[in-house]
């Protein structure tokens, strides 16, 4: 019983302003920003970048006022795999606590975090075409 | 240009125990696992598609990796971008107008490398990378 990881699927860079940092990462790095989008009922504004196989998820609140000093910091990763139940079983077994797999925000996929050991680092399992389509949010 | 992500940097305190997690219960593959002297660390390297994972542990105080462990514990410390030619994308952020750490790139674990300065991305740390042909750096 393995993970069996696949890839990188996201990296979190959390903003207190993300429109404004994923915009200066486009400034500096010529990351270009391919989708934003606020989250109903949360007050997040997310904007997302695609290097290669990674997205890059810059998240933060929904702006009401001009932010003094815009601060970022590097906030979690995700790693996809190809069977999420064998992979939170698999971590399971090897002694770390995961969350239930649950749908995740994107469409037809699971998610589970890991809750400890992974030395700081928030840090989940992500699923795609998890779920039937007849489920899909 | 940038080209893909090329590995994310973890600052851990026990690289050994780290790797009970990266390498063993992930069951990712090290690619690379060396003690760089001139930067006071033990650097880990684990393949995850085509990007990679780092593991930084201190391995004296004068550092900065020893310093961020003291200062915030264990996390995630950088992420770092391959490009094709690090010294034209060092010597176009300089242009920019964007504050550096190294003037000129250098050798590192992930290949040629060179930092950008924190405070010109919002307080995140950015290393571009341009891997060795044939792999990592021995």
């Amino acid at each position: 019983m393995s993970v069996e990881a696949t890839n990188i699927d996201h990296i979190v860079i959390s903003s207190n302003d993300s429109a404004a940092t994923a915009a200066l990462f486009t400034k500096n790095l010529g990351i270009e920003i391919k989708r934003t989008m606020s989250r109903p009922g949360t007050g997040a504004h997310l904007e997302f970048a695609k290097l290669d196989e990674v997205v890059l998820e810059f998240g933060g609140p929904q702006q009401t006022a001009p932010v003094a000093e815009v601060k970022a910091r590097l906030s979690g990763f995700v790693l996809a795999v190809k069977d999420l139940e064998k992979a939170v079983a698999s971590l399971r077994a090897s002694g770390y606590e995961t969350s239930e797999p649950h749908a995740a925000v994107q469409p037809g996929a699971m998610i589970a975090a890991v809750k400890g050991g992974t030395h700081g680092v928030p840090f989940a399992l992500i699923q795609y075409n998890a779920l039937p389509a007849a489920n899909r949010s | 240009m940038l080209t893909k992500v090329h590995h994310v940097g973890i600052v851990v305190r026990s690289a050994d125990e780290a790797l009970k997690f990266y390498r063993d219960a992930l069951g990712l593959s090290v690619t690379a696992d060396r003690v760089i002297d001139d930067q006071g660390v033990r650097g880990i390297l684990l393949q995850v598609g085509n990007s990679e994972i780092e593991l930084l542990e201190p391995t004296r105080a004068d550092t900065g990796v020893a310093r961020f462990l003291e200062s915030r514990g264990e996390g995630m410390h950088h992420i770092c971008f391959e490009s094709d030619d690090v010294g034209r994308e060092l010597d176009e952020a300089r242009a920019r107008g964007i504050e550096v750490i190294d003037e000129k790139p250098r050798a590192g674990l992930a290949g040629m490398i060179c930092f950008l300065h924190p405070k010109s991305n919002h307080g995140v740390l950015v290393e571009l990378a341009t891997p060795v042909a044939g792999g990592h750096q021995p």
